[in-house]
């Protein structure tokens, strides 16, 4: 279902939209053209999904584009994307030649479509050797990382630095995740789609049908970790943190996720959390598909406290989805999660299984506490995370960038 | 009487090229040197970007200062510097590198050093300014008016106000100062508010509380 942006004047407030509605039509017409690599899967796509729709009925003539490539291709730009997160990896001058002539042709099928856009919005590294087959390029082009570019390979970094540097600016999530460029970095972090199947408000029905298939035990205050079956995400410690709560208050523990189907260390993972859990029968590990987002959205709703306990992490969405369903985050002091957890505020920082045992009990014998960190991270995920946040970033850089604005105030 | 047009702004985020600071001296030099928007940055616009208002330190500086170097003494004595007190961002500069460079001198040899991934990112800013279309007809539609306000709205006439001409006043007081004296115990009341620790929110609810109370006395 497309949704509108009058669909989220109760979620995100009218006053946010009237904001998106003044902006918009300082822009309105631009012919905006986003191009990734595929229409399905992955965050990018995910998120060009609300994008666009929103973007139209702001008035602006926005399009979708997706590049297409051989198996090859597809190996190359996966090669790259791991060099990008610090992984060793080769690719031989022929391998960043295909690279290119697979852009080349796809430039040659896109022309007529971006050559004279306004904005030309490119995500990650996939498509970004298409600026140099646009000499006749009209519109800004941007160069959007959705990916964390802090610790790459370097020969990685420098062959693609190569086709980045002629961008007119450039987005990154985080400023952790930035590297030099010879144009303005912009900042923008993730959002969440409060009314997406992910997030939406869920019936009683949808919650109850959740915890009966799963036999939680309604007498008990359930702790729950989302995340892929993946080491960083210290599933096996949390399983540590709750037998240290459980010696002295009853409790019980959901790690679910994904991540293990073609995974072999996914598969590993899971195993070692199986030994861990030792058969405990309040310790529920739910091998859940992709595509699970109303099961998750309830076991975050059904949750006393959501824990994200990771010892390495991007920007952590599941801890924004956890407080936009008003719930206090125990969370890995990495990454993103920092931005979002304000120890007694929003939740606790932990770095090992005793602080997150330590903050459990804490939060389980002091309820109020619970209330109030859950509220004060649904607000402040209201004013900060929600994709209204997000579309106002974008609207707001595409009037910098498209009136070359380099002065402190600008004035539309 | 001109009514007073009401303008939001947003605020769009950008790596100020500058390298980031691994240890205070590192700050110490970043800051002498960085352009007045960065320390405007870090010291005026952090309530419009998407973070967390902290409660303790109103400043990047006093935040990284507390929570990546862990050094809290230094951290409280930023915390406290309230940015718009000072007649320049020169002066501003001045003051916070006095504090920084005593806080060394008194720790020397010794150079508080962050983790790695706790560095402290320079960053600035453009802040996009538009018309809302909308006005306050008159003084008395103040309070009104405020209360329905963006958080946008309240950060650029409030503060962001502080740097255009005349520098150091919100708008609403120079719209009123233009009416004579009839609305100075609004100028008053509102130039009494302690705003540099508030959130916008708080500081929305404080301009409505205080005009309330104007309005309750007349």
């Amino acid at each position: 279902m497309t949704l509108s942006l009058s669909d989220y004047r109760d979620v995100a407030g009218m006053s946010a939209i009237r904001e998106l509605r003044l902006l918009g039509d300082k822009i309105a017409g631009a012919k905006v053209v986003h191009v990734n690599s595929t229409r399905e899967g992955g965050g990018v796509a995910e998120i060009l999904r609300w994008m666009i729709p929103l973007m139209r009925d702001l008035g602006l003539d926005t399009t979708w584009e997706v590049i297409e490539g051989t198996e090859r291709f597809y190996e190359i730009t996966k090669t790259i994307h791991n060099g990008l997160q610090g992984q060793q990896v080769y690719l031989s001058a022929k391998d960043w030649a295909m690279y290119c002539e697979v852009n080349r042709e796809n430039a040659d099928r896109l022309r007529s479509k971006i050559e004279d856009a306004d904005i030309v919005l490119i995500h990650d590294p996939q498509p970004a050797p298409l600026l140099q087959f646009m000499e006749k390029r009209k519109g800004k082009w941007i160069w959007r990382a959705h990916i964390d570019v802090s610790h790459p390979y370097r020969p990685i970094w420098k062959g693609l630095r190569q086709y980045i540097q002629g961008y007119d600016a450039s987005i990154f999530s985080m400023m952790e995740y930035a590297q030099p460029l010879p144009h303005p970095e912009f900042l923008v972090a993730p959002s969440i789609d409060p009314l997406s199947d992910k997030n939406r408000i869920l019936t009683q029905q949808e919650l109850s049908s959740v915890f009966a298939e799963y036999n939680l035990d309604p007498d008990l205050p359930l702790l729950v970790q989302i995340s892929r079956f993946d080491r960083f995400k210290d599933p096996v410690g949390v399983i540590q943190a709750y037998r240290l709560v459980r010696k002295v208050t009853p409790v019980q523990l959901v790690l679910a996720g994904g991540g293990a189907n073609d995974d072999p260390e996914g598969k590993a993972v899971l195993a070692e959390v199986m030994e861990e859990a030792g058969g405990d029968p309040d310790i529920h590990v739910l091998l859940l598909p992709s595509d699970a987002h109303v099961r998750i959205n309830a076991l975050q709703r059904l949750a006393t406290i959501v824990i994200q306990k990771s010892i390495k992490e991007g920007f952590g969405l599941t801890v924004t989805e956890a407080m936009w369903k008003g719930k206090p985050v125990i969370g890995g002091d990495v990454g993103g999660i920092r931005l979002q957890v304000f120890n007694h505020h929003t939740g606790f920082l932990v770095s090992t299984p005793e602080g997150a045992a330590h903050r459990i009990r804490y939060l389980l014998h002091h309820r109020d506490r619970i209330d109030q960190m859950g509220d004060a991270g649904r607000e402040f995920v209201r004013d900060n995370f929600l994709l209204t946040r997000h579309l106002r970033e974008y609207l707001t850089l595409m009037l910098v960038v498209t009136k070359g604005a380099t002065q402190r105030l600008l004035t539309v | 009487m001109k009514p007073f047009a009401i303008k939001d702004c947003a605020l769009l985020v950008r790596m100020s090229g500058l390298p980031p600071a691994y240890n205070l001296r590192d700050l110490r030099e970043r800051i002498a040197v960085c352009a007045d928007d960065v320390l405007y940055h870090h010291f005026c616009e952090t309530p419009l970007r998407p973070t967390f208002d902290n409660p303790d330190y109103r400043n990047d500086f006093a935040v990284w200062t507390r929570k990546c170097l862990g050094d809290r003494m230094l951290a409280e004595r930023l915390g406290i510097v309230d940015p718009y007190a000072f007649e320049s961002t020169a002066q501003l500069r001045a003051a916070t590198l006095d504090l920084i460079e005593e806080r060394l001198a008194e720790l020397t040899p010794w150079v508080p050093t962050v983790r790695p991934g706790r560095e402290f990112f320079f960053l600035e800013a453009t802040t996009v300014v538009f018309d809302t279309g909308e006005q306050i007809p008159h003084p008395l539609a103040m309070p009104h008016a405020i209360r329905k306000m963006t958080d946008g709205s309240v950060f650029f006439h409030f503060l962001e106000s502080r740097r255009r001409h005349p520098v150091g006043v919100d708008d609403f007081s120079a719209w009123l100062r233009e009416t004579g004296d009839e609305f100075h115990p609004y100028i008053e009341a509102i130039g009494a508010i302690d705003f540099y620790f508030l959130t916008l929110k708080q500081l929305r609810a404080e301009i409505h509380r205080v005009l309330i109370e104007i309005e309750v006395m007349r």
